[in-house]
């Protein structure tokens, strides 16, 4: 499958940081919850959640068990993030797309450690003071830092900041 | 036909019904009339004819006759609900007749027309039919409260006229001797005591021929017998009260009755209330406090000058004064802050008497350490349009964040209309490559590496305020590591030794 849903995913996330939301889902699926893990390991989001169609309770978002997932209820989990302010504003203000269904850009680990060091690559411009880009490597979705750190490159997914 | 009272309006519809039905009557017998006749029938039937079609516009039925309501009422009084003493009783203490003293009081006040105008008002009205008719008004002009107007209200009602005189126009502070002189009458006008009794004074003991002068113009030993007489009087009036109140003292009685002197009240009254003025304590409704002597001993001299003597004489006009109370700056500090003008052009409104060109001015102003302000004005006179975009601008100086003092945090974007201003943190030794007048702002808010595009619109007011704008909205590291949870560590510190210049 493509990056199609990813690319609604990060629409949907900047929407409902904007619309001010406390908890959000978005379909379950192993990109979404590779990202989803991401984001949430970079501190931009505050929980990931398996669950059902409505929202689980916020009191036990940490620690309720998931229900199991058979072949009867897969279709209708959905992953409900939590989102993060601080001081009245969104800590996840703007998620913008690098790659696109329709032409895919990958980064090499040279070259993805020149961007983190905020130098522009190719058509992928260099992070600034609290951006972070996503990465879809082998090792699953890393922060380019991460990427880095860990010696891989691969599919560029996002800019977050 | 448009009649407020429902009995008014039965009336005339009654008037109107009967009207009509002659009408119609007449109309009937016309054909069956002999033709001789036509003339009178119809002088007579025309007015009729018209109150019938009047009539015929409103959609109510007529009544026939007077409405009864199907189950009649009983009134209240014969019920035996209200008793006729209790209502006449109640009359005459509300609607009293005017006494024979107030009578008289009137016609002290009013012309003998008016008391007849008033005695006839008097008489048209029953007291009884104001008690039991007498109605809280409902029509649209009634006054917003409710009041017979018998009494005055001041907070309603026009004010009372004056009842106390007028100040005194040549009255003047007393001098001591008058004081005290007032200060002994109103010390004798109370009750006796040990030190308010009516004592002697000084003239009691001087010779009948001398006592119309003046002190100063009695000879030297008349002078002298009577001090000595006056003072001999006083150590024997000081001795027998001291006996006296020892006397009563034996008797039993209490400090308090003891002191038959002026009361707490009467001091306070005579510090409030007594005229410190030679108006013989006139009172008087007038707010205004008398003027003071025009040279007061020892103040002459002393008064305070416009200009404040901080200054060292570099802000005499006092143009700064304002802006010295708001900011706290001294006049030296504000001369030190760096103030450009950024924009200025000329703009004009076009009125019915012609063009009004007047100069708008933007204004930048810093500290050269991380404060800047921007201020804009306009004025026909150009002076007065830069005066005011500067002393605007020091108004208006906002901390401005700065990383190593050297340049902007990140890369910021802002947009005022068309203009999109966009500004990039630098590396140390990069310069100032912006245009002109980013460059000026950079300058004067202490910034020394810094980058910027202005990709869209370059509108010379728009670029200033953007860049302003820009430079405001800088974002903050450590309130993005806290929002995220992280430890932030600035590298070139922990590597570098924390080089900043």
């Amino acid at each position: 499958m493509g990056i199609g849903n990813l690319v609604h995913m990060f629409s949907h996330l900047q929407n409902a940081t904007r619309a001010h939301l406390g908890l959000t889902s978005i379909p379950n699926n192993k990109y979404n919850l590779n990202l989803a893990l991401a984001l949430h390991r970079a501190g931009l989001i505050a929980s990931v959640t398996r669950g059902g169609p409505t929202p689980p309770d916020p009191a036990t978002l940490l620690t309720a068990e998931p229900e199991v997932v058979t072949t009867a209820n897969v279709a209708t989990r959905r992953l409900w993030l939590g989102l993060k302010y601080w001081n009245n504003k969104p800590v996840l203000r703007k998620v913008q797309a690098v790659s696109r269904p329709s032409r895919l850009v990958t980064a090499t680990m040279p070259q993805l450690s020149k961007i983190s060091r905020g130098f522009h690559v190719g058509q992928i411009k260099g992070l600034t003071l609290g951006e972070t880009l996503f990465v879809s490597t082998d090792l699953g979705v890393l922060e380019a830092r991460e990427a880095v750190e860990r010696k891989v490159g691969g599919l560029v997914l996002c800019r977050v900041s | 036909m448009s009649a407020a009272r429902p009995a008014a309006r039965r009336l005339i519809s009654g008037r109107l019904a009967s009207g009509g039905l002659r009408g119609a009557a007449a109309a009937v017998a016309l054909p069956t009339a002999s033709s001789t006749t036509t003339t009178t029938t119809t002088t007579t039937t025309t007015p009729c004819h018209q109150l019938l079609f009047a009539h015929q516009f409103h959609s109510s039925p007529q009544l026939a006759a007077r409405r009864r309501p199907r189950f009649p009422n009983v009134r209240a009084v014969d019920m035996g609900l209200i008793e006729e003493e209790k209502v006449e009783e109640y009359t005459k203490e509300t609607f009293p007749k005017y006494t024979e003293g107030e009578m008289k009081s009137l016609r002290k006040r009013y012309s003998e027309k008016q008391m007849a105008a008033i005695e006839a008002g008097e008489d048209a009205i029953e007291p009884r039919d104001l008690t039991m008719q007498g109605r809280l008004r409902i029509d649209p002009y009634r006054m917003p409260y409710i009041d017979d107007f018998a009494e005055n209200q001041p907070i309603i009602d026009k004010r009372l006229r004056r009842q106390k005189d007028a100040p005194d126009p040549h009255a003047r502070f007393m001098n001591m001797d008058e004081f005290a002189d007032d200060l002994i009458d109103w010390a004798d006008k109370l009750a006796t005591g040990d030190v308010t009794g009516t004592l002697k004074t000084l003239v009691d003991f001087v010779p009948d021929q001398w006592k119309k002068k003046p002190e100063s113009q009695w000879p030297r030993e008349v002078q002298a017998d009577a001090r000595k007489a006056f003072n001999t009087y006083l150590e024997g009036e000081v001795a027998r009260q001291a006996e006296e109140t020892k006397a009563e003292k034996a008797g039993g009685l209490t400090g308090a009755e003891l002191r038959s002197g002026p009361t707490d009240g009467d001091i306070l009254k005579y510090i409030l209330e007594r005229s410190t003025m030679t108006d013989g304590n006139r009172t008087s409704d007038s707010s205004l406090a008398h003027a003071l002597p025009s040279k007061v001993p020892g103040v002459a001299g002393l008064y305070k000058t416009a200009t404040d003597l901080e200054d060292a004489g570099l802000d005499d006009l006092g143009v700064y004064q304002d802006l010295k109370r708001r900011s706290g700056m001294t006049v030296r500090e504000i001369f030190r802050v760096d103030a450009k003008m950024l924009v200025s052009r000329r703009v004009s409104n076009q009125t019915r008497l012609g063009k009004v060109s007047k100069l708008s001015v933007m204004y930048v102003a810093g500290n050269g350490g991380g404060w800047l302000g921007l201020g804009e004005a306009k004025s026909t006179e150009e002076t007065t349009a830069m005066e005011k975009a500067k002393l605007l601008a020091l108004r208006n100086m906002q901390p401005i964040r700065r990383y190593e003092d050297r340049t902007i945090y990140g890369s910021v974007e802002a947009k005022v209309s068309g203009t999109i201003v966009r500004l990039a943190s630098r590396p140390p030794g990069f310069g100032l490559r912006v245009s002109h007048r980013i460059f000026e702002m950079a300058r004067a808010a202490g910034l020394k590496d810094l980058s910027a595009t202005i990709p869209r619109s370059r509108n010379p007011m728009n670029s200033v305020r953007a860049a302003y704008k820009a430079l405001l909205s800088q974002p903050d590291p450590e309130e993005m590591a806290l929002g995220r949870g992280k430890k932030l560590v600035d590298a070139r510190k922990v590597y570098y030794g924390g080089a900043t210049q």
